[in-house]
């Protein structure tokens, strides 16, 4: 069974059709890139698949569940968690924190209010084994809005890990980001992410190439081409409308 | 950390012992202050619930007051036998019951549609205690609410027609209710409402439903601005349509933007502040009003943290250790 199923997805904003008749399908272990040019609607069919946008027309299934027009809060809880491509933490709490609150709301424990935060001290072996795994356990205690941008990017990623999902969506973690920067970030996510479900939007080629086993084009809201690497890189009509674009 | 401790003990022992003395001490034109500062203290903290802890800037909060106020006072005159506390009971749960109905369609707008709504309700319930003159008593008011006899509290007759007995109950009330909600805060629950405030959509992409957060949150404000309502009730003996005005709104935002919202006990300050300034000032001119707007306007301008933010930061970790 596939665990994610996009049927004939359509986007309008008032009028504007960013996406039409989107189609997509993940096995469990996917490793999935969808990639594009600017503008091709990449980041709204992220949106629209994990309840930030309602779809105009069309279907999400996760784990054989319609989920379609679910809220975010909803969605997330089913397992199904994602990250920014501008980075969206807790920037006045600690990093701490910020893993924490993510570990609290998996665990359900929400409006709990029969024991004082500070005494669940049980959370916090979690939360120090997540900070640790994405390398920020030296600025636990460090206001997230402080910490570098290769850092802060990190503790993105690192609360979408803090869910525990049974698929993770990873919306351009390497934007922004120095070569160095984003090689580090590129060996973060292997790492963290070993044997989990992965759709990751990105415009690296090289990031594509190392992390996903199928990659889906989109261009112009329509799907492209789907398939594996090796198949997507010798498409003449991939080559023509993306990569050939990169190398004019 | 145990100096800390200590140090709070002795603080907390010591407040303690200066509000228990304090009608032996002062006269009782003070202590009436006292018990002002004490219930305006209880409402401005439950403001604060709702901007300081969940960023959610209200216009109408004099709503809840008001319900607290005329459902207490209303209840107490035509119920007969019904007991004191009861009667509290019923206008602290008129009060939450309003604030989760009006919260209801609030929580679902933001910003300056947020604020424009609770200013909207809030206005909407003082036309009805301004019109349904058969059960409020219209700009008459209702007075005469406190039971004249002593009322059984079950160890002690409490006799609330003495000054110095309104004081401790009053000051009782809202120790209990300032307590409870310091303790609400720091609960993964008053986690909860400080995460939606912080960063609200990555709250929701982390599981979090926003808007029962937001609801909870307002309808716990709305139950604690019930209560100083109340207390306001018994302790004027008398309710009229100020208690439910917009009036009473700016004042209670004044009183926790004075204080400071940045902590739980700026908005108490704020409130002592306030008390003490507004009796200070209409003894000296009838333009009062002129000054607590001149006041208002260097506060917004050069001490956004409020009072609080006065005084220095070591003495303050005392009061905030914890937070």
């Amino acid at each position: 069974m596939a665990i994610l199923e996009v049927k004939n997805l359509h986007k309008d904003f008032s009028g504007l059709k960013v996406l039409f008749g989107i189609d997509l399908r993940l096995e469990e272990g996917d490793r999935h890139a969808v990639i594009g040019p600017n503008g091709a609607g990449k980041s709204t069919l992220f949106n629209l698949i994990t309840g930030k946008y309602v779809p105009t027309r069309g279907q999400v299934l996760f784990d054989g569940q319609d989920i379609t027009g679910f809220p975010p809060h909803r969605v997330a809880r089913l397992g199904l968690a994602r990250s920014f491509q501008i980075t969206n933490i807790f920037r006045t709490m600690t990093v701490f924190q910020n893993v924490r609150n993510a570990v609290l709301s998996r665990k359900g424990i929400r409006y709990q209010v029969f024991s004082r935060l500070s005494s669940l001290t049980w959370v916090n072996d979690e939360v120090d084994s997540i900070l640790s795994q994405i390398g920020l356990l030296d600025r636990r205690n460090v206001a997230a809005g402080e910490l570098a941008h290769g850092q802060q990017r990190a503790l993105e990623i690192g609360l979408t890990l803090a869910l525990d999902p049974k698929l993770i969506l990873l919306d351009e973690p390497t934007a922004g980001m120095s070569s160095s920067e984003s090689r580090d970030t590129v060996s973060l996510i292997e790492r963290v992410t070993r044997g989990r479900t992965l759709v990751i939007v990105e415009h690296d080629m090289d990031v594509v190439f190392r992390i996903a086993n199928r990659i889906t084009v989109i261009y112009y809201g329509k799907v492209l081409a789907s398939g594996p690497p090796e198949e997507i890189r010798n498409d003449q009509r991939v080559k023509d409308a993306y990569l050939g674009e990169e190398r004019t | 950390m145990s100096r800390s401790i200590f140090l709070r003990g002795v603080l907390l022992a010591g407040v303690a012992l200066l509000l228990l003395a304090a009608p032996r001490v002062l006269s009782i034109v003070q202590t009436r202050m006292l018990t002002e500062i004490a219930y305006f203290a209880l409402f401005a903290v439950s403001y604060n619930f709702l901007f300081g802890w969940a960023g959610l800037l209200s216009f109408g909060h004099a709503a809840y007051f008001g319900l607290g106020a005329y459902v207490t006072a209303i209840s107490l005159k035509h119920v007969a036998g019904l007991h004191l506390l009861a009667g509290m009971g019923l206008g602290g749960l008129a009060a939450a019951l309003g604030g989760a109905v009006i919260g209801f369609f609030c929580v679902r707008r933001k910003g300056s549609y947020f604020a424009l709504l609770t200013l909207a309700f809030n206005q909407f319930l003082w036309a009805i205690a301004w019109k349904w003159r058969e059960v409020t008593g219209g700009d008459d008011g209702i007075g005469r609410i406190i039971p004249r006899k002593p009322v059984d509290m079950g160890f002690f007759y409490l006799d609330l027609t003495k000054i110095p007995n309104k004081y401790y109950f009053t000051m009782a009330v809202v120790v209990i209710f300032l307590a409870i909600g310091w303790y609400l805060l720091r609960t993964p629950f008053g986690n909860t409402i400080q995460v939606v405030k912080v960063n609200e959509e990555r709250a929701a992409f982390l599981g979090y439903n926003v808007n029962r957060s937001k609801l909870l949150i307002f309808t716990l404000a709305a139950f604690y601005a019930g209560i100083a309502g109340s207390l306001f009730a018994l302790f004027q003996d008398f309710v009229a349509t100020s208690a439910i005005g917009l009036g009473m709104s700016t004042e209670v935002l004044f009183m926790a933007f004075l204080g400071g919202t940045g902590s739980y006990f700026g908005p108490m300050l704020g409130a002592a502040i306030f008390v003490y300034f507004t009796d200070w000032i209409s003894s000296i001119t009838e333009h009062w009003e002129f000054f607590l707007g001149v006041l208002f306007i260097i506060l917004v301008l050069y001490f956004h943290r409020g009072f609080i933010g006065l005084i220095p930061s070591k003495v303050r970790a005392v009061f905030a250790a914890g937070e």
